[in-house]
């Protein structure tokens, strides 16, 4: 698995490589819905469902601390 | 004479060669002085990180229910309600640096909590009855400070994070620190994180399993086994072995990559490592054994031991998110994760979401979410497993399952902050609800919101 990210990671580098966008142009990446992370009011929720399920990590939620035993 | 002379002319070369060092370095400290007064007269100019002081105020409220209730062994409601308020204030220390203080406190009411003491005598003991016990309730409190740097280029973020956190029976502390590197033109971010977390639990055992002669000594409680009646089983003597050591270690190491692929389309990848040491049971979760007879008082099972799990758990995710601006009205946004762990659980998460600009300040957010885990290899449910086992659980957060997620939000933003409280400007609010169903009896719903204000 880690090679597989390895790997995944590196292609999307060399993709990067063919295309550049300038700062001018990332008006629709700079887009508030765009953000590659949750949005804040949502934390919460995140929260939940590190409490309620197995898998936590790879989303920007909390990894460790607390018991969420309840 | 002549030699005084000498001494004379000797002591006067001293001085004036004294004199030209003293004016060789007044020049030379002089140009440097000045050079750098040049310097700092010509400044690059730089964005700050964050213009103003910002506060978040976040707020939700969570309810869920279900029949497998880990407390009652796997047999009983999960009903609970959490209400939370969180403030998040960011404060811009100078050009480069942030101090953000995030504050929270979240109290909740639990029927499946309140029956780690179901003999309250307030009714018949049920499963499926809330107790009114101490353990009905509790607030749990965090407080989190993060610091971050930037460089000049904004090439570079350097952050540190120190979190604290408390309720009644269990205490956390945290640190971490991470590293961000953006190049090719801002196009790609890397990114390092660390956390580690040091907890401790305050060992509370189900009420059948306080009693002295099961191994504790403590006399602050008032049930005594013997003013009941036990049916089923009436010869009712769990071999219980107090738990030893009530820590718990978390150490968290994340990388992070992140692209923009198109003007209109940008992605990232996650790995997220975990390792887990210490008490990682939960001490009040009973179990209900296959092979020993079972016992009750009233309608309520007697516990044969509290859940048993490995001191030792490491955990591997890895997810993605690719976003794309569709047009000036769509954007789609993607996530998904693999997660395993060596305690037999593999699970797949995957959500979409559509927010939708309808007015200009107005955005809906429609989303829907797929989650599905395997079970852990120390699951099983009620009355299934075995006293020989080293290690058993019957928390269903831990068994077979997939569930379902609808969501849905309104977001209103108001870039100019007109409306005011005080000397800060409303820029946006969010509310958000959202309907979580697994293919068992576990339902669950939260409403979310968001107020975000900047200061003047």
């Amino acid at each position: 698995m880690i090679k597989k990210f390895i790997c995944a990671a590196l292609i999307s580098t060399c993709f990067s490589s063919c295309v550049v966008v300038k700062e001018y142009e990332k008006v629709n990446i700079n887009d508030p819905d765009m953000a590659l992370s949750e949005k804040k009011c949502d934390k919460n929720l995140t929260t939940m469902h590190s409490y309620r399920e197995a898998a936590v990590g790879a989303n920007g939620g909390k990894t460790g601390g607390g018991c969420g035993c309840n | 004479m002549e030699e005084k002379l000498e001494e004379a002319a000797a002591a006067t070369n001293k001085t004036r060669n004294l004199k030209k060092i003293i004016l060789i370095f007044c020049v030379f400290a002089f140009a440097k002085s000045y050079s750098q007064t040049g310097q700092d007269s010509t400044k690059v100019y730089k964005k700050r990180v964050l213009e103003t002081t910002e506060v978040d105020f976040l707020t939700s409220y969570y309810s869920q229910d279900g029949d497998n209730a880990a407390v009652s062994g796997g047999i009983g409601t999960e009903e609970l309600t959490d209400v939370t308020g969180t403030f998040v204030v960011s404060i811009p220390l100078n050009d480069d640096d942030v101090l953000t203080i995030d504050a929270g406190v979240s109290a909740y009411t639990s029927a499946s909590s309140s029956n780690v003491n179901p003999f309250d005598g307030g009714g018949t003991a049920d499963p499926f009855q809330a107790s009114s016990g101490a353990s009905s309730s509790d607030t749990w409190a965090n407080v989190t400070g993060s610091y971050s740097h930037s460089s000049d280029d904004r090439n570079d973020i350097w952050s540190a994070t120190v979190s604290v956190s408390t309720e009644y029976d269990y205490f956390s502390a945290g640190v971490g620190g991470s590293y961000t590197k953006l190049f090719n033109e801002k196009n790609t971010e890397v990114s390092v994180k660390a956390n580690v977390f040091i907890d401790s639990w305050s060992l509370i055992y189900p009420t059948e399993l306080r009693a002295p002669e099961n191994g504790d000594d403590d006399d602050d409680d008032d049930f005594n086994i013997n003013n009941y009646t036990i049916t089923g089983n009436p010869n009712y003597y769990p071999q219980f072995v107090p738990i030893e050591s009530s820590g718990r270690n978390t150490y968290a190491l994340g990388f992070g990559f992140s692209q923009i692929l198109h003007k209109n389309v940008q992605g990232s990848l996650a790995l997220d490592l975990v390792k887990q040491q210490g008490l990682l049971s939960t001490p009040f979760q009973r179990v209900y054994f296959a092979d020993v007879e079972n016992s009750f008082i009233e309608d309520f099972q007697l516990a044969d031991d509290i859940e048993r799990l490995p001191d030792n758990r490491f955990k591997i995710a890895v997810g993605g998110r690719l976003n794309w601006f569709l047009n000036e009205r769509f954007t789609v946004r993607t996530f998904y994760r693999y997660y395993t762990d060596d305690w037999g659980i593999d699970s797949h998460t995957a959500s979409l979401e559509v927010p939708i600009k309808i007015a200009d300040k107005f955005t809906l957010y429609p989303s829907y979410r797929f989650y599905t885990q395997t079970a852990a290899d120390y699951f099983a449910p009620a009355n299934k497993n075995l006293s020989t086992s080293e290690f058993y659980t019957s928390d269903h957060d831990l068994s077979q399952y997939s569930a379902n997620q609808f969501g849905f939000g309104v977001s209103y933003t108001d870039i100019f902050a007109k409306a005011h409280i005080w000397k800060f400007g409303l820029k946006s609010i969010d509310v958000k609800f959202y309907q979580y169903d697994r293919d068992t009896s576990f339902s669950s719903n939260i409403i979310t919101a968001g107020f975000k204000f900047v200061m003047d």
